[in-house]
């Protein structure tokens, strides 16, 4: 199947970067945001800006979280960014409790770190090093340290080891990456890192 | 720790771009002048983030002027921050809907805080940069708004000070002195920042080579080095001062 790419468009947030990012790749791009169109894609990406429980309460609304799982059980692998990455987790504090899309095993809270003692600024915004997993699809061909950028106040963080793809460090450890089976997410923003981020976004593509 | 960044800053007034000269401007040329003359895009993957500010003396076009934004950056992959002579918040939703990853805001930080309190409890303190144009005087600084115009009354520490309360999420420090000189960055403004202040500082204003980058970002308390100065730094200018920068070891992000 040739490479066909839908952007979730749940009605929160820029969609730009991401679709001029996977156009640069050279691929077929459609930003949609109706689940009844959203079938018969190679690969689904969920981007994310601003709080966890709007964009749930959104995508809850349109129906796109039963799509979404419809899809994954389908195959089609999905890569979330930013917050659409801690969208997959089973839950966040963000803005009050909230359940998430559950694909993923991990929860999603404030960092917890106390900026005075550390130095360190909430939210952290900027690039910064992360660490791949060995053997990550994602990050294949990468260093052991990359440089990617982030804006993020909250982290992911999984019980298990299982999905984590990366890992970074900013007064604490953090997920940064997950891969699992056709899933897979990104804390940083690929979009705005890049080579790096052209690098990991056609990893996606070829490996997913 | 986030890395140190190369700060690009394009200045825009209807349908073309300038060099500014101690706040004078300078025609250059327009986008296409600016694709065939410097490969825009090509020098975009040697910053970290792209500036790009909108400092027409008439009227400003915010439409004409997102369409240029959208078409320098479309093959930028990379933080983009956009601003000039923001009064609303529609025109932030404007910038922010036409990809702003950060709203740059200058005259508004004086004339309306309500504003500036308002943008940060919408998008957040880290989309919210806080331009100051600043003079040196006989033992002090003062801040000029209205693009260098007006002189406040308020001394230079005192008003970084009132920025840091009003929760904006980084400083970008822009001397009118050394603007478009190539004489340096002016880094004893540094002494002037509130004590303690965690606030991101981003340098601007004079610097003409790759030496006086490195000078700024070689202080613990700037975490960015700006440059407007198309002359100096288009061509492989930008690449060859972002190798000297890591050569020298500024804890910068490689790709």
């Amino acid at each position: 199947m040739a490479v066909e790419v839908a952007i979730v468009d749940y009605g929160a947030g820029n969609l730009r970067s991401v679709r001029q990012a996977l156009i640069h790749l050279g691929v077929h791009v459609t930003v949609q945001g109706d689940p009844d169109r959203l079938r018969g894609f190679s690969h689904l990406v969920l981007p994310g800006v601003g709080s966890f429980r709007r964009a749930m309460e959104l995508i809850r609304s349109r129906g796109l979280d039963q799509l979404l799982a419809e899809r994954v059980a389908q195959g089609v692998p999905l890569l979330g960014i930013c917050l659409g990455m801690q969208l997959l987790a089973a839950r966040s504090s963000e803005d009050g409790e909230t359940q998430g899309l559950g694909l993923i095993a991990g929860e999603v809270d404030r960092f917890a770190f106390d900026p005075v003692a550390t130095g360190l600024k909430i939210p952290h915004v900027g690039f910064d090093a992360v660490t791949p997993v060995a053997g990550s699809r994602l990050f294949s061909g990468f260093a052991q340290q990359v440089d990617f950028y982030f804006t993020h106040s909250f982290r992911l963080r999984c019980g298990a080891i299982e999905p984590v793809a990366a890992t970074a460090w900013h007064g604490e450890s953090y997920v940064a990456a997950v891969e699992q089976g056709v899933l897979a997410g990104t804390q940083f923003h690929p979009e705005k890192s890049q080579a790096n981020g052209l690098k990991l976004l056609a990893n996606f593509l070829e490996r997913f | 720790m986030a890395k140190k960044r190369l700060v690009f800053t394009l200045l825009y007034q209807q349908g073309a771009f300038y060099l500014s000269r101690n706040f004078r401007l300078q025609r250059v040329g327009d986008l296409h002048w600016l694709n065939n003359n410097y490969r825009f895009a090509s020098i975009a993957t040697a910053i970290d983030e792209l500036v790009i500010l909108d400092v027409s003396r008439q009227p400003r076009d915010l439409d004409v002027f997102c369409a240029m934004a959208a078409e320098v950056s479309a093959n930028c992959f990379m933080p983009l921050a956009l601003g000039g002579g923001i009064t609303t918040m529609a025109q932030a939703e404007t910038l922010i809907s036409n990809g702003a990853d950060k709203l740059i805001l200058n005259t508004a930080l004086a004339r309306n805080p309500e504003l500036v309190r308002e943008l940060v409890a919408i998008y957040g303190s880290q989309c919210i940069v806080a331009s100051v144009d600043y003079r040196r005087e006989a033992d002090s600084f003062a801040v000029y708004v209205d693009q260098g115009q007006e002189r406040l009354d308020c001394p230079l520490a005192r008003y970084l000070a009132d920025l840091e309360a009003l929760q904006v999420g980084e400083l970008y420090l822009n001397c009118i002195d050394r603007d478009g000189t190539g004489q340096g960055y002016c880094l004893e403004v540094l002494q002037q920042l509130p004590p303690a202040c965690h606030l991101p500082v981003i340098m601007a204003g004079g610097a003409g080579n790759q030496h006086h980058l490195l000078a700024g970002l070689a202080c613990s308390q700037i975490d960015a080095a700006a440059t407007a100065n198309l002359f100096n730094f288009v061509g492989d200018g930008l690449p060859r001062s972002r190798d000297h920068l890591l050569d020298h070891g500024i804890a910068m992000a490689r790709w």
